[in-house]
C-alpha cells in the first residue's frame, strides 16, 4: 500500500532561526499518523507544509510528495501545491468553529466547496452543464449530504439554511469538519482536535475518527494529548524543538500512569461546608434551571470530587459555593452557620472559602504584575502589610514552580500553565479552610500537575477541605475521598472513588469511566454490576 | 512597519497653534490700523478686509477657535464618561436602560445642523455653542465608555477582585477606570478634531460669533474675497486650523497603532 | 418571532416620536419668538402682544405640540410665520437642490471610496497603501470650508474655469456648477469612507474563515469577491450612514459659499427669523431622513452579516 503523503528531510527556516529540521513522516490511507510534541515543537509548521503554506518570511525546503505530486522541493513550495489544497489534503485548524464565515449560510459554503472540488471529478463532467448548480445539482447535493453524515450532523434543508452563529459551539466544530470532508480529500489533517473537549466528547471524537479512517481517509493528527494519540495512531513521530527525535508505533510513547482509586478514607468528622437542596438557575424566578436539588458535604481535610460533562452544572455549583452565583434556592452552611452570597459575607467568611478559576487568563488584571495581584489577597483578607504579603506570595509561587522573576511580570508574559498556578497561589494566600478548584489542571503538563497535587495534599493533611471539579474522572478519582457525579444538574451517583471507577451504576458514569481510560488500555467489557447501592439523590430518569 | 511621520513633527503641528491660542493674547503688538488688504509696511502678514493687522488677529483668534472646541470635548467626556460608567457598573438593568436609551434618540441628528440651530438661536453666545457641541458628542462618548466599562466589569477579573474583598473604589475606579482609559485615549483625537471642525464651520458661516470677531474661522470667511489680493489674511488662520487638526489626527493615529500592536503581542 | 428588522423598525419609530418632542422643545426654548423678531422697533408692546396672539404663540406649550403633531401626521407641516405660505412648499422648493448635491456626491464617493479602500486593504502596508493613507489622513484634516475657499479662489477667480455661484435655474441644467461644490463635499467623505473600507478589508482578509477557505482550495479571486467583500463592506456601510451626518454639515457650508438656496439654508434662515413652524417642519423632515438612512444601513449590515438580536 502506497502512502498518500511522503515527507522527507522537511526543514523550515525564518532568517537565522530554525523552525523545523529533518522531519520525516508518511500518511497511509485508512491509517492515523500522529505528530506529537509540546506547543512550539513544529507540528503545525510541518503539517502546513503539505499545503505548501508557510508563515511570513519562512522558507521551506526538503521533499514533500502528496498523491504523487511534489508539493515542496529544495526551493520551497512548487506550483503543484495550490492544486492539493482541499482536493487532496484538508486542514482543520485548532479552533475550527471560528473558521466559519459568519455571513454565509453553511449550505452555501458547503455547496461552493463541493462544486469547486467536484468539478475536477468525472461526476461533474457527466452532469454536462458547467454553469450553475442545476446541472451538477444532484451530484453536489449528494456530496454535501455525505459530508454532513461523516461529520455526524443532520442534513435536512433547515440545517443547511442556518448561519454559523445559530449553532452551538460543539456543532460548529462539526460544521467545520463537514466543510473539510465535502472537498473529498484523501488526507485529513487535524490540529489539536481535543483542545477544550471534555472526556466524553473526546471519547466520541475517537470513535468518529476511527470511522473516517475505516472509509479510507488518511489522517494526520497533531496533538500533545498522549491519551488521544495512544488510542488512535498506528504511526507516531515525536517532535521536540523542531526535530524529530523518535518515530515508530504507539509503543514509543511513555506509558500512561493508570488512574487508581487510591484514596478512600471514609468521612467521620463533622462536615465543614455543606449544601442542602441546592437548586440554581440562570435567569430570575427559576427559569433556565441548571442545578436541581444537590446535596453535598465536605469535611476538614477531606477532598470532594465533582465530575460531569460540560454543561452538567459543575461550574455553577462551584460558583454557588464561592458565592459568585446568586440565583439559587436551598442552603449553604459553613461550620453550621449560614453562608450567604459573596456580597453579604463577612470578611472572615470571605477568607475561609476561596475559589480558583477555570478560565485563567481572563481573571488577572493585564496591567499589574502577577506577584502583586497574588499578594493582594493576603493584604485584603489577612491584614498583612505589603512586604510580608509579597514575600509570602513569592514563596508560595515558588513552591508551585513559578520563579520570582517570572512572577514579577504582567500576566501576558506568563504561559497558561504558570498563570493557572498563580491563580491557585492567589487563593491560597488567604489561608482558606475550604478551597474550591475548578478544572485547575487542564492547562498543566504532568510536572505542573504533580506540583499542584503535592501542595494540595499537604494542605488537606493540615485540615483544609478541598472541592475538586473536573470532567476527568481518572484524575478526580486519584485525588478525592469521595466522588459526586453530576448530570444535567443532578447528582446521579456518588461514592468512594474505587467504587465509582470499578463499579459504575449509571450509564453516564460508565461513559465517564470509559472516557477516562482512553489511550490507557484496550476496550474492556462493561464492568459487572455487583451491588449498586442507591446513592443517587433522586429517582433514575 | 510603515514609516510614520516623526513624533516631533506631529507634536509641533499641534503645539504651535495651541501655544499661539493660549499665549497670543498676552503679546501686545499694538499695531496701527492700515488699508484693507495691504501687505508690507509694518504688517508682516499684511492686513485684512477691515485694515486690521493679520498677525495681531492671528494671536488673538485662537482662543475662540480652539477654546470652544476643547472645552466642549472636556464637557462631553465628563458628562458622557460619568453616564457611561454608571450605566455599566449598576446592577440594576433598568438604570442602564434609562440612561442610555434616551441618548440613542439623539444619535441620528446631524451635528452641524443642530449646532447651527443653537448658534443662530442664541446668537453670539460662545457658551451656548460650546454646550451644544458637547451635547452632540455626549451620546457617542457615553456609549464608548459604557462598552469598555461593561467589558471590564463583567469579566472574571472583577470577580477575582471581589473574592479578594477589594474595595468598591479599587474595583470600579481602579481596574474598570484603567480599562476605559485605552478606548478613550484612542477616541480623543477624533473627537477633538471633529469639535474643531464643527465650531470652525459654525463660525465660518457667521452663525455664531459676530462677523468682526478675530476668530480664525471667521477670518477665513470674512477675508475670502481678498484671497488673491492678500492671501495671508486667509491662509494664516487657515494654516493654524489645519496644522492643529492634522497634527492631532497624526498623533491619534499613532496612538491607535501602538495600542493595537500591544494587543497583538499579547496573543 | 421578533426578527431583527422588526425590532430595529420599532426602535426607529420610538426615536422619531422622541425626536419630534425634542425638536418642539428646542424651538420653544429659543430666546425670543417670531413676534419679537418682526417689526419690534415699529410696534408698541400692545401691538406685539396682539401679533403674538394672532400667530397663536400664546397658547400653552402642550396644546401647541398636540396641534402640530396632529397636523404633521395628516401631512400638514404648518404655515410659515414669515411668508404665510405652507411649510411644505418651502420644503419642496429647497429640497431639490440639496438632494441633487447630496446624490451627486454619493454617486462619486461610493465607488471611489470602495475602490480605494479595497485597493489599500489588499496591499496593506505596501507603498501604494502607505501613500494613499498619508494622503487621506492629510486631506481629512482640512475643514471643508478651507477646501472650498481655496478651490473657489483657484478655479473660479484665478482661472475662471468654473462658476463660483449659483445664478438661477435648475442645478442639474448646468453641471459645471456642480463640480466645485461636489469636489468640496467629496474631500473629507472620501477619506473617511475609504479608510473604513480599508479597515474592513484588512480585517476580513486576516479573518480565520478566509484563511481556512484558502486552505481548502478556494481560488483567490472568488475568495475576494464572495468571502471578503461582504464582511469588509460592513464597516463601510456603517460609515456611510455617518457620512450622512458629515454630508449634511458639508451641504450647509457649500450652500452658503456657493449661494445655493437649499434645504440647510432654508432651515438656518428659519431659525434666524424665528419662523418656528418652518424650523420644526424642516427639522422633522431632516430627522426622518436621518432615521431612515440609519435604519437602512443597519438593515443592510444585518443582511450582510446576520445577527439575532438588536445591536446595542
Amino acid at each position: 500500500m502506497k502512502p498518500i503523503v511522503r515527507v522527507s528531510g522537511l526543514a523550515a527556516r525564518a532568517g537565522e532561526s530554525i523552525l523545523i529540521d529533518g522531519v520525516n513522516f508518511e500518511v497511509w490511507p485508512g491509517q492515523v499518523t500522529a505528530l506529537v510534541g509540546a506547543s512550539g515543537s513544529g507540528k503545525t509548521t510541518s503539517a502546513l507544509a503539505l499545503l505548501g503554506e508557510h508563515g511570513d518570511g519562512v522558507s521551506l525546503s526538503g521533499q514533500v510528495e502528496v498523491d504523487g505530486d511534489v508539493v515542496v522541493n529544495s526551493n520551497g513550495p512548487t506550483a503543484a501545491a495550490a492544486a492539493v489544497r482541499g482536493r487532496v489534503v484538508a486542514y482543520m485548524p485548532q479552533h475550527p468553529g471560528s473558521a466559519l464565515n459568519p455571513a454565509r449560510r453553511i449550505g452555501t459554503s458547503l455547496h461552493e466547496l463541493a462544486k469547486l472540488h467536484a468539478g475536477a471529478t468525472r461526476a461533474a463532467g457527466e452532469a454536462g452543464n458547467a454553469s450553475g448548480l442545476r446541472g451538477a445539482g444532484g451530484v453536489v447535493g449528494t456530496i454535501v449530504a455525505e459530508a454532513l453524515r461523516g461529520a455526524q450532523l443532520g442534513g435536512d434543508r433547515g440545517t443547511l439554511r442556518r448561519f454559523p452563529h445559530q449553532f452551538s459551539g460543539g456543532q460548529r466544530q462539526r460544521v467545520a469538519l463537514a466543510q473539510a470532508l465535502v472537498c473529498r480529500p484523501r488526507v485529513l489533517v487535524l490540529d489539536e482536535p481535543s483542545t477544550g473537549l471534555d472526556s466524553i466528547t473526546r471519547l466520541q471524537l475517537v470513535s468518529e475518527l476511527e470511522e473516517l479512517a475505516e472509509q479510507g481517509l488518511g489522517i494526520l493528527l497533531l496533538s500533545h494529548d498522549l491519551d488521544l494519540v495512544r488510542a488512535l495512531a498506528q504511526h507516531v513521530v515525536v517532535l521536540a524543538a523542531g526535530r524529530a527525535i523518535e518515530s515508530g508505533g504507539p509503543e514509543i510513547l511513555p506509558t500512561a500512569p493508570r488512574p487508581t482509586g487510591a484514596k478512600g478514607t471514609p468521612a467521620l468528622a463533622e462536615p465543614l461546608l455543606q449544601a442542602m437542596n441546592l437548586s440554581a438557575s440562570l435567569r430570575p424566578r427559576g427559569r433556565d434551571p441548571i442545578l436541581r436539588e444537590v446535596d453535598l458535604a465536605v469535611v476538614p481535610g477531606g477532598c470532594l470530587g465533582i465530575v460531569g460533562r460540560s454543561g452538567s452544572g459543575k461550574t455553577t455549583l462551584a460558583r454557588c459555593l464561592a458565592g459568585l452565583h446568586e440565583r439559587y434556592t436551598g442552603r449553604i452552611t459553613l461550620a453550621g452557620q449560614d453562608l450567604p452570597v459573596l456580597r453579604k459575607r463577612t470578611p472572615e467568611q470571605n477568607r475561609r472559602v476561596q475559589y480558583v478559576w477555570q478560565e485563567v487568563r481572563g481573571s488577572f488584571d493585564e496591567r499589574l504584575p502577577v506577584d502583586e495581584q497574588v499578594a493582594r489577597t493576603a493584604q485584603r483578607l489577612r491584614g498583612l502589610d505589603r512586604q510580608t504579603a509579597r514575600a509570602e506570595a513569592v514563596s508560595t509561587l515558588a513552591r508551585l514552580g513559578v520563579s520570582a522573576m517570572i512572577a514579577s511580570r504582567p500576566p501576558s508574559r506568563l504561559s497558561g500553565g504558570e498563570l493557572q498556578r498563580a491563580a491557585l497561589a492567589r487563593a491560597l494566600l488567604a489561608r482558606p479552610d475550604v478551597l474550591v478548584c475548578d478544572e485547575i489542571t487542564t492547562a498543566l503538563d504532568e510536572h505542573g500537575t504533580g506540583l499542584v497535587i503535592d501542595l494540595l495534599t499537604e494542605l488537606t493533611a493540615q485540615g483544609t477541605a478541598l472541592v475538586w471539579i473536573s470532567h476527568d474522572l481518572g484524575l478526580v478519582a486519584a485525588v478525592s475521598d469521595h466522588v459526586l457525579v453530576l448530570d444535567a444538574g443532578r447528582v446521579v451517583e456518588q461514592g468512594p472513588p474505587a467504587t465509582v471507577m470499578n463499579e459504575p451504576c449509571i450509564e453516564v458514569t460508565q461513559r465517564l469511566v470509559r472516557a477516562a481510560r482512553v489511550g490507557h488500555e484496550p476496550e474492556e467489557p462493561p464492568p459487572v454490576l455487583t451491588s449498586c447501592a442507591d446513592t443517587r439523590s433522586e429517582p433514575q430518569r | 512597519m510603515r514609516a510614520r511621520t516623526p513624533l516631533v513633527v506631529s507634536a509641533a503641528l499641534v503645539l504651535i497653534p495651541l501655544l499661539v491660542a493660549l499665549f497670543g493674547p498676552l503679546l501686545n503688538l499694538d499695531s496701527r490700523p492700515g488699508l484693507p488688504y495691504e501687505s508690507g509696511s509694518g504688517h508682516p502678514l499684511g492686513t485684512d478686509g477691515l485694515g486690521r493687522d493679520v498677525l495681531e488677529l492671528l494671536l488673538v483668534g485662537g482662543r475662540t477657535a480652539l477654546g470652544m472646541a476643547l472645552g466642549a470635548v472636556a464637557i462631553a467626556y465628563l458628562l458622557g464618561g460619568v453616564i457611561g460608567l454608571v450605566a455599566a457598573s449598576t446592577r440594576h438593568r433598568w438604570i442602564d436602560e434609562l440612561l442610555i436609551r434616551p441618548l440613542d434618540v439623539l444619535l441620528p441628528l446631524p451635528s452641524l445642523l443642530v449646532i447651527s440651530v443653537v448658534a443662530v438661536g442664541w446668537r453670539a453666545s460662545p457658551l451656548a455653542i460650546t454646550l451644544a457641541v458637547a451635547m452632540v458628542n455626549v451620546p457617542t462618548v457615553a456609549r464608548l465608555v459604557r462598552a469598555a466599562a461593561l467589558e471590564a466589569a463583567s469579566g472574571p477579573v472583577v470577580e477575582a477582585l471581589r473574592m479578594q474583598r477589594e474595595s468598591w473604589v479599587g474595583i470600579h475606579l481602579g481596574y474598570v477606570g484603567r480599562a476605559v482609559l485605552g478606548p478613550v485615549a484612542a477616541d480623543v483625537g477624533t473627537r477633538i478634531t471633529l469639535a474643531v471642525f464643527l465650531v470652525a464651520s459654525v463660525n465660518f458661516l457667521g452663525l455664531g460669533l459676530s462677523p468682526t470677531a478675530p476668530d480664525w474661522a471667521v477670518s477665513v470667511s470674512r477675508n475670502r474675497e481678498g484671497l488673491l489680493l492678500q492671501p495671508w489674511a486667509v491662509l494664516a488662520p487657515a494654516l493654524m486650523l489645519v496644522a492643529f487638526t492634522l497634527g492631532f489626527n497624526l498623533l491619534a493615529d499613532r496612538l491607535v497603532h501602538r495600542t493595537r500592536r500591544l494587543v497583538e503581542v499579547d496573543r | 418571532m421578533r426578527s431583527y428588522a422588526a425590532q430595529r423598525a420599532a426602535l426607529a419609530i420610538l426615536q422619531l416620536a422622541a425626536l419630534s418632542v425634542l425638536v418642539f422643545v428646542l424651538t420653544a426654548l429659543l430666546p425670543g419668538d417670531a413676534a419679537d423678531m418682526r417689526f419690534t422697533e415699529t410696534l408698541t408692546p400692545d401691538q406685539v402682544a396682539r401679533l403674538r396672539e394672532q400667530l397663536g404663540l400664546d397658547e400653552p406649550a402642550f396644546e401647541r405640540f398636540t396641534h402640530w403633531f396632529g397636523n404633521v401626521l395628516s401631512g400638514d407641516l404648518g404655515t410659515s410665520l414669515i411668508s404665510g405660505g405652507p411649510v411644505l412648499d418651502i420644503v419642496k422648493a429647497s429640497v431639490g437642490a440639496t438632494l441633487v448635491l447630496t446624490l451627486a456626491t454619493l454617486a462619486v464617493v461610493i465607488p471611489l471610496a470602495v475602490a480605494l479602500g479595497i485597493l489599500m486593504g489588499t496591499r496593506e502596508n505596501g507603498r501604494l497603501d502607505r501613500t494613499l493613507t498619508s494622503i487621506t489622513l492629510g486631506l481629512s484634516a482640512i475643514p471643508d470650508f478651507v477646501i472650498a475657499v481655496v478651490l473657489v479662489a483657484l478655479f473660479s477667480l484665478k482661472l475662471g474655469w468654473l462658476p463660483a455661484t449659483w445664478v438661477g435655474g435648475s442645478l442639474l441644467a448646468s453641471p459645471a456648477l456642480l463640480v466645485l461644490p461636489v469636489a468640496v463635499l467629496l474631500g473629507r467623505t472620501v477619506c473617511l469612507l475609504s479608510r473604513q473600507v480599508r479597515a474592513g478589508t484588512i480585517n476580513a482578509l486576516h479573518a480565520d474563515y478566509v484563511v481556512q477557505a484558502r486552505r481548502l482550495g478556494v481560488p483567490r479571486r472568488r475568495l475576494l469577491l464572495r468571502h471578503v467583500l461582504p464582511n469588509a463592506a460592513v464597516p463601510g456601510v456603517q460609515e456611510l450612514a455617518r457620512t450622512g451626518d458629515t454630508l449634511l454639515g458639508g451641504v450647509l457650508v457649500v450652500e452658503a459659499i456657493f449661494a445655493i438656496p437649499g434645504f440647510a439654508t432654508a432651515l438656518v434662515d428659519g431659525v434666524e427669523t424665528r419662523d418656528v413652524p418652518v424650523v420644526q417642519g424642516l427639522t422633522l423632515v431632516l430627522a426622518v431622513a436621518a432615521l431612515l438612512i440609519n435604519l437602512g444601513a443597519d438593515l443592510v449590515c444585518n443582511r450582510l452579516v446576520p445577527r439575532t438580536e438588536l445591536l446595542r
